[in-house]
Order: structure tokens, then sequence, then C-alpha cells
């Protein structure tokens, strides 16, 4: 005879928020379904002007954008490659000095360049990375390692962040005991919270590859955009963000706008992936089960 | 007369029974204390008079409770247009404190007027006065009415208590359910709002959890024993008992209890 | 116990990190204020144009940044329109109301929004606009509008994170009191919930504002050109702070030029900063009204 609970409440409408939801869930749909759409026909057409080839000479008419893809991968595994060991470290420093007097302006920096525009940094590294690389590499220093040095600089305070929330409080569980047996913060962190962490750590990879893959304005800026295959730091290569910049930019239609859509798609379904996996990771560790 | 009765109520979350087959009544104008261990369902059971457990979920009640505020006993699940009550207007009759105090993290003042405005559909020229006359009743006016323009999260604890206090009792409530309201404080505020809730206690009924012994025969007049989800037993008057033949009465099932296993 | 090499070289590399990254940060802040600082003033923005002219739109600034604020000014603004509705609604939305199985896979939606690259959201403008010239609209070109539409979707997952986070972030106890007192669902959320959570959504949408204030890729695919004037309606092309840098960076004619782009760099770099310090102060501001009034 008694209602249980939950219909209780009497009217909770929520025609508002529930319109508001919709809205937004209808924009989110429209973006997924018309850039898979406008890709449709380049991955369908596999004739003379595919888009999965290798050579993009658009005057020729091959419109291949495998290298830039491969631009793509290169380029964002390699910055991840430089920015997690240095996330890492700069978090284990973050959370073993806990009575350093630079810690609050570390940590004041950090904050501050999660908010630096990609468009600052990439215009200063014009004028400051691109010369030093030139000295080092030879080239125009337009190049692979210009780009990948500031895409590191780009994610890593965004990482470092993530770790040391991550690992923070499973240091500071195992503290006051751990200390007393003999161990510094290092050691404790090292030996016992990291084979622990695993997941946040993995986390904040995919934070910084999903970020460092999606960036347009580092590598346009920086790379050189060469649609090609780089041989080593000093080369130029190509993005497919940059590509697409690029191609908006010069092209007027036709087999090309093809290449720019199929880039697109490529990209959302990389990054949705990645956010998925993500979620997935966070949702693990909400729960606290963090196995190993 | 009865202000509150319950009936065989019952309540368990997602199937774990909390409360079981309870039967009590609360008399109108008195203090009723619930004392019992932590985890025996008293809380539970003071809120299945505002229907406030089913704000949690996988709840279910089941059993009949009926709540009198002078106008002739009420059950308090039956829709409004059988006579019943609304949920915000039970709710506004049966004011509720909790241990800790829960100020809106709003002024003084506004704490005290928005339950006004949104449940007792107070018109807005009257808010003032009703505000007045609630912190006066609390003993807050003399201390506060220059102030009332501040965050409700800058009083002391006990001041933020008597303002919860005083918010409920601005309703113009007849039952009030006291969840261990001194639990936070220190002596000294818990003392304030003891003597206030004693001055108060005649013109309200008053359901009451309770740690304290001494709290409890204080201000009880009669006490419930809650144990294990069931009421195991009530103490008339206490204040005849000294505290520690009160003790042996409250933890004599405790005892037979631990005998037993020892036993065993 | 031992200690692997991977443990000493962490070890020492820890506090060299620590002392790279603040100067990384003050080399780029030192590089553009040493670079950009001179050219600071009137004539940065304003070019040889009287600044109170320019500003009423009675002559055009041909050498100065004031059309690319103002451009940036009308994005921003218009981003914001669009966005905080359904930004704050779907938050509210998401915390409050939505069914658990709909609150997973929404949540699931905005995370892949969240992760998806601006430039994608540009993509889906151009394409909107490509399609509308084969349908129903010929004329249909890039515009204002389209960049704010394609800005506000960017921004949108920071809106809905902030304020369903500010709001589950409330404590169950305040609800609960909220209901005890026989408050509606409704009335809880709008009187007692919101203003709680005031603050965080407020960081979320100041969070927002720089986002569209700084995205560049986006604009590039939805109408931002590099000489557009003052905007001239939401129909119209436009320029914008960011767009203006990069494109300065690549195309600049002469010295001249290069110094209004530092300008610009170390101006956008100073409202990034200054939104910051912004959120900071709204909040403590909103949270002082919203606590003091009395009657």
């Amino acid at each position: 005879m008694m209602p249980q609970a939950g219909a209780h409440t009497g009217e909770s409408r929520a025609a508002l928020p529930a319109l508001a939801a919709g809205l937004a869930l209808l924009g989110i749909g429209l973006l997924f379904a018309m850039v898979i759409i406008a890709a449709l026909p380049a991955f369908l057409d596999h004739g003379a002007g595919s888009v999965f080839t290798w050579s993009w000479r658009p005057y020729r008419g091959e419109f291949g954008i495998l290298a830039m893809l491969s631009g793509s991968v290169i380029l964002s595994v390699s910055a991840l490659l430089l920015a997690w060991p240095l996330a890492l470290a700069l978090c284990f420093w973050i959370i073993t000095s806990p009575r350093s007097p630079f810690l609050v302006p570390v940590r004041g920096c950090l904050r501050l360049m999660t908010a630096v525009p990609t468009v600052v940094y990439g215009f200063a590294a014009v004028f400051l990375i691109t010369p030093l690389v030139r000295a080092g590499l030879g080239g125009s220093g337009f190049c692979w390692l210009a780009a990948a040095l500031v895409l590191t600089l780009l994610v890593l305070p965004t990482m470092a962040l993530i770790m040391e929330a991550g690992l923070a409080p499973r240091l500071s569980a195992l503290c006051p005991g751990g200390l007393a047996v003999g161990l510094d913060r290092m050691e404790l962190l090292w030996f016992f919270v990291l084979p622990l962490s695993r997941k946040t750590l993995l986390a904040a990879a995919l934070l910084g590859l999903g970020r460092a893959f999606g960036d347009t304005l580092v590598p346009l800026m920086l790379a050189g955009n060469a649609p090609q295959i780089p041989a080593g730091p000093g080369d130029s290569l190509r993005t497919l963000t940059a590509h697409m910049a690029l191609v908006t930019a010069n092209e007027v239609g036709g087999a090309a706008y093809n290449s720019l859509f199929a880039a697109g798609a490529l990209l959302l379904a990389v990054t949705a992936l990645t956010s998925l996996m993500l979620r997935r990771i966070q949702a693990a560790l909400d729960t606290g089960a963090e196995q190993q | 007369m009865n202000a509150v009765s319950l009936e065989n109520v019952s309540v368990s979350f997602f199937d774990r029974p909390i409360l079981q087959a309870v039967n009590a009544l609360f008399p109108a104008g008195r203090i009723s204390v619930l004392v019992g261990r932590s985890g025996s369902g008293k809380t539970t059971l003071l809120r299945t008079v505002n229907r406030l457990n089913e704000e949690f979920p996988g709840c279910r009640t089941s059993g009949t409770i009926t709540i009198d505020c002078g106008g002739g006993p009420c059950n308090i699940y039956a829709r409004p247009n059988e006579g019943g009550l609304s949920l915000p207007e039970l709710r506004r009759r049966v004011g509720m404190l909790f241990q800790t105090p829960n100020c809106f993290p709003v002024s003084v003042y506004r704490n005290i007027a928005m339950p006004l405005a949104l449940t007792a559909g107070v018109n807005a020229n009257d808010i003032p006065d009703k505000a007045r006359e609630a912190l006066a009743a609390v003993g807050l006016w003399e201390e506060l009415k220059d102030r009332l323009d501040m965050p409700a999260e800058r009083l002391s604890g006990g001041q933020q208590q008597r303002l919860c206090l005083a918010r409920l009792l601005a309703l113009n409530p007849s039952i009030l359910l006291l969840d261990e309201p001194t639990a936070s404080l220190d002596v000294h505020a818990a003392r304030q709002i003891e003597d206030l809730l004693l001055d108060l206690a005649p013109r309200y009924t008053v359901i009451m959890v309770s740690h304290g012994l001494r709290q409890a025969r204080h201000m009880a007049d009669q006490i419930l024993i809650c144990e294990k989800g069931r009421l195991t037993g009530i103490i008339e008057d206490p204040a005849r008992l000294d505290e520690e033949h009160l003790a042996e009465r409250i933890y004599a099932s405790d005892a037979t209890d631990a005998d037993a296993s020892t036993r065993v | 116990m031992t200690r692997p090499l991977c443990f000493r070289l962490i070890t020492a590399i820890a506090p060299l990190t620590a002392a790279l990254l603040p100067a990384c940060l003050l080399g780029l802040l030192a590089f553009l204020v040493f670079k950009g600082l001179p050219t600071l003033g009137m004539e940065l923005f304003f070019g040889d144009t009287p600044p109170v002219a320019a500003l009423l739109g009675r002559q055009p600034v041909w050498d100065g940044l004031w059309p690319a604020c103002a451009g940036s000014l009308c994005l921003v603004g218009l981003t914001l329109g669009l966005s905080l509705f359904p930004g704050v609604g779907c938050g509210i939305f998401l915390a409050e109301y939505a069914p658990p199985r709909l609150k997973s896979l929404a949540g699931a939606a905005v995370d892949m929004l969240a992760g998806t690259p601006s430039i994608v959201m540009g993509l889906f403008g151009f394409t909107l606009i490509l399609f509308l010239r084969h349908t129903f609209m010929p004329g249909a070109t890039t515009c204002l509008l389209l960049a704010a539409g394609c800005l506000a979707l960017l921004v949108l997952p920071v809106l809905i994170v902030g304020t369903r986070e500010a709001l589950e972030a409330v404590p169950q106890n305040l609800i609960l009191t909220a209901a005890s007192l026989g408050l509606t669902k409704n009335q809880r959320i709008r009187h007692v919930q919101l203003p709680a959570a005031a603050p965080g959504i407020w960081s979320g949408v100041i969070l927002a504002l720089g986002r569209a204030a700084e995205d560049t890729a986006v604009i590039m695919l939805t109408g931002v050109v590099a000489n557009a004037g003052l905007p001239a309606g939401i129909g119209a092309k436009f320029e914008a702070l960011p767009f203006s840098i990069f494109y300065t960076a690549a195309q600049y004619q002469s010295p001249e030029e290069l110094q209004r782009a530092f300008g610009a760099a170390l101006v956008l770099l100073l409202l990034a900063g200054g939104l910051i310090l912004a959120a900071r102060f709204f909040e403590n501001r909103y949270r002082r009204r919203w606590q003091g009034s009395a009657a």
C-alpha cells in the first residue's frame, strides 16, 4: 500500500534542463553524424583519387593522406614519449617535496601553463625554438623535433597534474607508517605507490596523447608541413590536423575536400576511442579498484 | 493524546531490513528519547515520521504511521485528496533538526526566509516579522539582529544549530524530530540547546535521538530503547531513576546477549 | 633493497623538471614581454586612427589590433550566449534528473566531445555550410554565427562537466535538510543546490570563456579572415586575435606587422592569465552577493 521511494517527491518536472540536455546531445549527435557522413564517399572510393595512398600531389590527382596519418602518429607519440617521463618526474618532485619553498610557485606555474593559448606557444616557438633546431640539425628548423618539443611543453602540465591527483592521496595514506620504517617519500612512491597506480599513469598518457594528436596550431606552425614520412627529427612532416587547415585555406573543392573529410573522420575516430578508454579507466579509478 | 503512532512499521534498504515491525506511541506535548547503539535503527525510525528515508535509494517502508497535529489523526501516506497531507506540508508540520548544523550557504536571514516563502507560502510582507520571532525564540535575535546579512557559515557551531532550530520553528511545526542535536557541539553550546529545547517542549511533540544517558535522563518524559531494528523497551519518567539504574535498564538486554554468547 | 637505474634516474631529474617548467614559462613570458611590451599602447590597438572614432566604428582601423579584438569579443560573447543554456542545463539534467542509464550514455557522449580536437568542430561547421549550399541556401557562407556555433560545441563539455561536478559536490546533508524543510526537488535544486554549486559553475563558465577566446583551429575553418575590419554582423566574416597572431607569424610583410603580432601574443597571454584571476574574482563576488542579500 505504501509507495516506494522515488515516486514520492512529486512534481520533479525538469522541462528546461531536459530541453537543454536534448539540445546539447543533439549538437553532439549532429557533429558526429555530419563528420562521418561527409567522410563516407572518401572511404568508399578506392579509385585513382583514393585517400588511402601515400602520395599527396593534388595537381596530379593523387590525394593520399596516409603520410599525414603517420605524421600525426609519429609526432604525438614522440611528444608523449618525451612528456610522460618528465611529467612523472615532475609529479614525483611535487609529491615528495612537501616543505619546499618552491612548491607553491611551481604548482602555480603548472596551472598557469594549462591556460597558455596554443597559438602563443606556436608563435613564440617560431622565434625561440626553430633557430636553435636550425643551428643544431640544419635545414629550416621547421621540423618534427621543433613541433615535438613544443607539444611536449603543451601536454606536460596537464599530465603532471593528473598524476599528482592520483598518486598523492595514496602516498599520504602510506606516509606515517612508511616513514617510520625508514624509507623516504621517494622510495615509498617508487616501490609501493607506483606499482598500484598503473591506471592513473595510463590515464595521464591517454589524455596527453589525445591532446597531442588533436592539436592543430603547433604542428601547423612548426612542423614544416611537407606531406612525407620524416626520415629523422630534422625532417619536415605534416599532421592530419595541419593538413585540414591547409586544405581549407588553399583548395577550392573537389577531390581535395575528400581528403579533408577523411582526415576529420580519422581524427574523430582516434580521439573518440581515446576518450572512451579514458572513461573506462576513470570509472575503474572512481570505484577505487585499481587492480595490479 | 498521541501525536505520532507507528503500527507495525518496517523499513528496508535494498531488501536489507533496518526496522522490523516497530510499534510505538509518542504522546503530544512530551519529549520522547530514542536510545540504543549506533546501527540500531534510531535515526531510521525518526526519519519514517517525515518520510525522509525515501530520499535514499532502495528504501521500502511498510506499516501505518499516523500523526495528529490537533486536527485528528492522519495517515501520513494518505493522498491530499483523501484527507492526507502533501509531502511538503507533512515536512513543514514535522520539523527535523540534524546532528550537524546544516545551514544553507546563504545569509542568516535568507536561511529563515527562503523556506518560509517556499514551503509555508508566507506572504512576502510577513516574512521579516516571522523571521524575527523565530530568531527571538531561539535567543539569536539580540545577538544577530545587526548582522542578518552575514553568511550563516560564519556563525559558531552552537549559533548555527540554533539558527537551524529557528528555521524549523518559523515554519510553525507541531512535531519536532531531533537527531542527536547536540552531538557535534561543545559542552556549553550543548547545554544551551538542551535548555532551549526544554523551554520549548510543552508547545511541541518532541522525538529525539540521543547518545548521552545524562541528556536522555535530563530531558525525556519517556525513553524508548532501540535494538537491532526493534523497540525493546520503554522507560516512563526516567528522571526518577539515577543514571546507574538507567544504564542497567537500557543495557540489560545487551548483557544477557553477551552472557548468552559467552555461554555458547 | 636494490635501487634500479630507473629510480636513480627519476630521482635525479625530478628537481630538474621542477626547475625546467617554470623556466620555460618565464622564458616565454620574458620573450613576449621583451618583444611585445614596447608596442603596448593605444597605437597597438588603433594604429593611426583616433581611438574614440575607432571604438565608435566611425573610422576603420587598418594597422591596429582593434578589429581583431572586437571580433574576438563578439565571438566569445556569441559563443557564450549559444552555449550557456544547453551547457549548464545539461549539467543540471545529468546531475539531478537523468535516469542512470541515460546518465552514463550522455556522460560518454560528453566525454567524447571533450576529447574531440577543435579542428574537427571547425570541420563540422565547414561541412554544414557546404551542405546548406547544396540544399536550401545556395548563398550560405562561413560567418561569425557559424564560428560561434562551433565554438559553442567546443566549450559545451567544459560547461556540462563543470556544472555537473559542482552540483554533485554539494553535501548530501544540505540536500536532506532542504528536503526535511519540505522543499520539493525543483525548489531544492533552484534555491539550495544551485546557489551552493554556483562558484563551481562560475569557474566552469570562465574556463569556457578562455577556451573560446584562445581557440584558433575552429575559426580557421568557419570564417575568420585577416582583414575584415569590425564585424559587420553575425552573417559576416570577422577577424580574431588568435588568428591574427597565427596569420602574422606566417605572412608578415614588415617588421611593424611582426611587432604588432608580438603585442597581440602578449595581449592574448595576459588575457588567458587574467581570466584565471577573473574566475577567482567573480567567484568571490558572486558568493558575497548571493549570501549577503537580506530581504
